[in-house]
């Protein structure tokens, strides 16, 4: 099971980092002929046999209802390792839509592999970021205790209720208007960043103040070492703590990445992101003629049940929680 | 011949003798045999916006309108769809020749909803509070000629004699938008200068009387509205019967489209109020298919989006990048937009390509093909080169004379699915020409502080209209108006064709004869085309889906689409 | 024991208090700090400068931050939220009305949620061998990962492809089950869990031993022994329930906080923002509050530590 999930992962990891060469279509080109239209299906065989796998070119036959019918007439045959990327079909034949396209007639496939980079991306990003501050502030909290314990905690609870939409919104209006999509990258994963420390915090501080009782740390005040040096040896009983963490951190923060694109606070229209690609299924009726706009739900799905499965059981208690980070 | 066979052929034999038989008692044809109304009965029609007042006066927006339309009366109508002049509560008028005096007969013996009756003094009283300073109404703005307040006395209880303070195109039209108010309600409340507070959404709405077809009779906030027939209503219909047809119109607040959809699917709404989104089209036409509505096309929408660059004087944009500020950069562009690809990918087809604010659906005042630029590169790159902006060092993007590379930002409005998408395609047309263009999406609060604070290059955004008539939209033609997009609010015209445009619109306002104003108006879209100051890509195809049930509706292109003629609805039965 | 108690949940109170107000007052900040304003629709509209300049004035537009942000905490401090410059109504009615519809749809998915998997949860603790048990751990499993967002847009579909009304997204039971169907997974799975410590308990064991039918051994003994545990959970879910319905009411278009919330911001309206800010500040406290008490009943150690 656990092996399963990892390779899903894996796979998922790979469509990011090779975007590019994965994707049979550029990103950001439209077809105009093309908007809404259905995935294509890959056959292998026709009336007259086997055949080396082909598609047949698209037909636009109504535009209002997005119905396309497959021209029989010619195989156009996939083609691989064209032009630096895996599959594609020869550039007069079309685009080649393995998963459909969206409402300006780009294609879905390449959409998802980019949207995968910025998704992904931001996610770990974000629970790196947030492990890193969470880990310092609660162990700092936790050694030191007393005022610097109750100032850290007040400012956790207080970021804790703090809406993450808001957040986002005045930070990105003291950025400028046009901002490329490394910067937004940057800024997105700071304010995830931002909201989900205080979870990671309040963990290492109850371990950490645990610990700080215990016969070594007891032993290593003796010799004389500083609070600085303390947190040092107090922090690796919280390591357990983090790894969990940050395998649940990664999935709510995708979710948030997600939520905040498709309510439109995350990344720019053209920009590719999962949520981004959410929001063109929102109305109702692009989902009743347009069904494979929901794929980008179904790859977030299959992340986030991957990565429960690697955090295994007993992690679900915990991720309830994480439900706050949604906001 | 098998029996079941044989059993089909007989049931059809019977069949179409019933209706046959019966078509000839029926006596007179009937186009549509069941498309006549029932009275009684209760219709929904869902509304996104929640009120805040039920006031016209003081609320300018959507809720005001519509409680107007359905509870209130006014002394005429226009109807929107085919631009004549109704008598409403006045049943003649007479005007002098020329056309600055008008006497108005009132009708005689009408009662409010509450029973009081109505008389000269409440169409005084109406006037008194439109232009009350301590009312501030946004109507009592709109309703000025030449910033001048409209005349009005009573000659007895049923006369009222109105003067225009300058000669003003189009007439009497203008009381289209003005509810008669109730005096005997409102009179202290406008003594005591709380005429605002009268009407909100949180006051008893026993407060609130009017003589149009329905009552308000019930507020629940962000659930619905409840109208309820006005019992002192005075219309009939041709066959005498009173109007409003229903006895109830309960009116839905659904602020999200797919909600609203759902709900005309299942049969739980009747009308929506708004035209259908083209990509809504294909459930809908389904929906057509199994029975359970119809579609009826409106006609062309008077509103279409517009596309600009910050021209006002000294614009950071327009110092930095001297080529956005040029006539012939705008020349290019819209030679380089395939409008044809912006029908076919935003609207679905559902729409007409246009070259100016003007659409067919302002009827007469449509000039088609002016101003047209065809979809040309060629052209767009010949036009491009001849003010210096080149590829210069092969990456596909031009540059300008100092190198820089031709690049700029549009704003639009975030949510707006017809113009982010607009925008996603021009920003990829562009691209072929070698123009790099950002597209960010703000929401309208931060749009429109951009637009106060001239803080952008360029924007794609739009206002709507409530009239086809040119002398209603002075805003956007006249160069001191706030919605001359490009350079709004100018002191005096900053260019020598604006100077231009701005008396031609003063002139064809202020004329009386239909067709030089419309001469005068071709002249003015002739004038904007040559200088290309916006441009406008495609005018969306309004088309209203209206329950199988629900009949009499008659949409027009102005919002709202059906509600307008609310008392003509009717829920539609067999004509006994 | 019980004064202490008393004392420390009120000053579990206060501190709540105290950080819902200073939470809206920073949101009243952050909203000021972001562009426009909430006259900002009016002068898209056309409307007069005069009549603008009078509802900045009206509003308090014209005065320092520093003084606006001071009047409002202080209104707070009275349970006033000021007037919404959209609706043109006090933010407490607004605030308290969209509420209102939130609880109800956040107990609805609460009620759903415990209905549906407390008992299963006994079921697949107690049984957990049957194929039955194991088709529904992967069912909750896979549940589990669905995010409200997913899960509210997953329904959506099914109720455009079906028709079915009842899954019409204004209507309770879409929301209500997008919400309420992860949680409703996350109980199974604690539920689940505790049954099966629980069966293996020496009582348990003892009670099997003197002959107590199993059936009643689980669903009496087993489950009453479990619930505890999984009762500690409940003030998170209910905190995280009002809160993490904002992607439901979106998609589904349900007039709660959430949307109220977006529809303020949309529009500029700072008091509105900072209003919906209070209440969503004043639920997740309300949940905290309640997660504490219920573990405090739930497991005697937490109250010798407070």
């Amino acid at each position: 099971m656990r092996r399963v999930a990892g390779g899903l992962l894996l796979g998922f990891v790979l469509l990011a980092l090779l975007a590019p060469s994965v994707s049979p279509n550029d990103p950001q080109v439209q077809s105009p002929d093309r908007t809404f239209a259905p995935p294509m299906r890959v056959h292998v065989r026709d009336s007259e046999g086997w055949q080396a796998p082909f598609v047949y070119r698209q037909v636009l036959v109504d535009r209002i209802s997005r119905t396309y019918t497959d021209s029989h007439d010619v195989r156009v045959p996939l083609q691989w390792f064209v032009g630096g990327r895996l599959v594609s079909v020869a550039a007069d034949r079309g685009p080649l839509l393995l998963c459909g396209a969206d409402a300006v007639g780009r294609d879905l496939c390449a959409r998802l592999a980019y949207g995968a980079r910025l998704s992904l991306g931001v996610a770990v990003l974000g629970a790196c970021g947030a492990l890193l501050l969470g880990a310092w502030l609660g162990a700092t909290a936790g050694t030191f205790g007393g005022r610097v314990d109750t100032l850290v905690m007040t400012v956790a609870d207080f970021v804790l209720v703090l809406p993450v939409v808001y957040l986002a919104i005045v930070l990105r209006a003291t950025r400028p208007l046009v901002m490329d999509t490394g910067e937004m990258f940057v800024l997105m994963s700071a304010i995830f960043a931002g909201a989900a420390w205080p979870d990671v915090a309040r963990g290492v501080r109850s371990v950490v103040a645990s610990e700080r009782s215990r016969d070594y740390a007891e032993a290593a005040r003796a010799v004389g070492a500083g609070p600085c040096r303390l947190v040092g040896h107090l922090l690796p009983a919280a390591y357990g703590f983090l790894r969990i963490e940050f395998v649940l951190l990664v999935p709510a923060l995708l979710i948030a990445e997600s939520t905040l694109s498709f309510v439109g606070f995350g990344f720019e229209g053209a920009i590719p992101s999962w949520g981004g690609l959410l929001k063109d299924s929102e109305a109702l009726t692009a989902m009743y003629s347009a069904p494979w706009l929901l794929i980008p739900a179904v790859a977030l799905f299959v992340v986030v049940l991957a990565l429960q499965t690697l955090a295994g059981a007993g992690a679900s208690a915990v991720n309830i929680d994480r439900a706050r980070t949604h906001r | 011949m098998t029996p079941a066979r044989t059993l089909r052929l007989a049931y059809t034999a019977v069949l179409t003798l019933v209706v046959v038989v019966f078509s000839q008692r029926c006596g007179t044809p009937q186009v549509a045999g069941d498309d006549w109304p029932v009275e009684g009965g209760r219709l929904v029609a869902t509304f996104r916006t929640e009120p805040t007042n039920f006031n016209r006066l003081v609320d300018a927006g959507p809720v005001g309108r519509l409680s107007a339309l359905l509870t209130q009366a006014t002394l005429l109508r226009v109807d929107p769809t085919s631009g004549d002049l109704e008598p409403r509560l006045a049943t003649a008028w007479t005007g002098t020749p020329d056309g600055l005096t008008w006497t108005f007969t009132l009708r005689p013996g009408l009662k409010f909803s509450d029973g009081e009756p109505f008389s000269s003094s409440d169409v005084l009283f109406t006037f008194q509070a439109l232009y009350d300073e301590r009312v501030g109404s946004q109507l009592g703005k709109e309703m000025q000629v030449g910033g001048l307040p409209l005349q009005v006395r009573a000659l007895d209880d049923h006369h009222v004699v109105l003067t225009f303070p300058a000669p003003f195109g189009p007439g009497i039209s203008i009381l289209d938008s003005l509810p008669i108010l109730p005096r005997h309600k409102l009179k202290a409340a406008l003594d005591a200068g709380t005429f605002p507070a009268a009407w909100t959404a949180s006051t008893d709405l026993s407060a609130i009387a009017g003589m149009g077809p329905f009552v308000l009779t019930e507020y629940l906030p962000a659930q619905r509205m409840l109208f309820v027939r006005n019992p002192h209503f005075w219309r009939t219909d041709e066959q005498g019967r009173t109007l409003p047809y229903l006895d109830e119109l309960e009116v839905p607040i659904v602020p999200e489209q797919n909600a609203e959809l759902l709900r005309m699917q299942a049969g739980q709404a009747d009308l929506i109020n708004s035209g259908a989104r083209a990509e809504d089209l294909a459930m809908l036409r389904d929906a057509q298919t199994a029975g359970r509505l119809r579609l009826v096309e409106a006609g062309t929408s008077i509103d279409v989006s517009t596309f600009w660059f910050n021209l006002t004087p000294g614009a950071a944009a327009t110092q930095q990048k001297p080529w956005l500020g040029d006539e012939i950069f705008r020349r290019a562009l819209s030679h380089a937009i395939n409008r044809q690809v912006i029908v076919d990918t935003v609207y679905l087809g559902a729409a007409t390509p246009v070259y100016g604010p003007v659409t067919p659906g302002h009827g007469e005042w449509y000039v088609p093909d002016m101003g047209a630029t065809p979809f040309d590169l060629g052209r767009a790159r010949t036009l491009l080169t001849s003010i210096g902006l080149e590829d210069r060092d092969g990456d596909g993007v031009l540059e300008d004379t100092r190198q820089r590379p031709v690049r700029f930002s549009i704003l639009t409005q975030r949510g707006n699915t017809d113009r982010e998408r607009t925008s996603a395609v021009l920003q990829e047309q562009l691209r072929q020409v070698g123009i790099a263009v950002d597209v960010v999406a703000l929401d309208v609060p931060a749009l429109r502080g951009r637009f106060g604070s001239g803080d952008y290059e360029a924007m794609y955004y739009g206002a709507s209209s409530n009239s086809k008539d040119p002398a209603d939209n002075m805003g956007f033609w006249l160069s001191s108006g706030g919605f001359h997009f490009w350079n709004p609010g100018q002191s005096s015209p900053a260019t020598a064709w604006e100077a231009a445009l701005d008396a031609l619109m003063q002139r064809q306002a202020t004329t009386m004869d239909r067709a030089d104003r419309r001469r005068l108006f071709a002249e003015a879209q002739q004038l904007l085309a040559d200088h290309v100051p916006a441009l406008w890509f495609a005018a969306p195809t309004i088309t209203v889906p209206i329950s199988a049930r629900a009949g009499g509706a008659t949409p027009a292109v102005i919002s709202p689409p059906v509600l307008w003629n609310a008392e003509q609805l009717y829920i539609t039965g067999t004509r006994r | 024991m019980n004064s202490r108690v008393a004392a420390f949940a009120l000053r579990r109170v206060v501190a709540a208090l105290v950080l819902v107000v200073s939470v809206s007052t920073a949101a009243f900040v952050l909203a000021r700090m972001a562009p426009g304003d909430e006259t900002t629709a009016d002068e898209a509209a056309g409307l007069d400068r005069q009549l603008i300049a009078r509802k900045r004035e009206r509003l308090g537009l014209d005065r320092p931050l520093v003084v606006q942000v001071t009047e409002y905490s202080l209104g707070i401090l009275r349970f006033d939220l000021g007037q919404s410059a959209k609706y043109e109504r006090p933010v407490a009615t607004l605030v308290a009305e969209r509420g209102a519809n939130t609880a109800r749809l956040a107990f609805a998915a609460l009620l759903l949620s415990t209905l549906l998997g407390l008992p299963v949860g006994v079921y697949t603790g107690a049984y957990p061998r049957r194929w039955g048990a194991r088709l529904t751990t992967v069912i909750s499993s896979a549940v589990l990962a669905c995010p409200p967002l997913v899960a509210a847009l997953g329904l959506l579909f099914l109720a455009v492809s079906t028709g079915w009304v009842a899954l019409a997204p204004d209507r309770l039971l879409a929301p209500a089950l997008a919400l309420g169907l992860p949680i409703a997974a996350v109980l199974e799975r604690l539920q689940s869990q505790a049954t099966r410590e629980a069966m293996s308990a020496p009582d348990l064991l003892a009670a099997a031993a003197r002959g107590i039918p199993p059936a009643r051994l689980v669903w009496v003994h087993a489950a009453r022994q479990s619930l505890r545990p999984v009762l500690g959970v409940y003030g998170i879910v209910i905190g995280s329930l009002f809160s993490g319905s904002i992607a439901v009411e979106f998609v589904t278009g349900w007039p709660g906080l959430g949307r109220l919330l977006f529809d303020a911001v949309q529009s500029g309206d700072v008091r509105l923002v900072s209003g919906c800010v209070f209440a969503g500040g004043v639920c997740l406290a309300v949940g905290n509050l309640l997660a504490d008490g219920l573990r405090a009943l739930a497991d005697p150690r937490v109250r010798e530590l407070a």
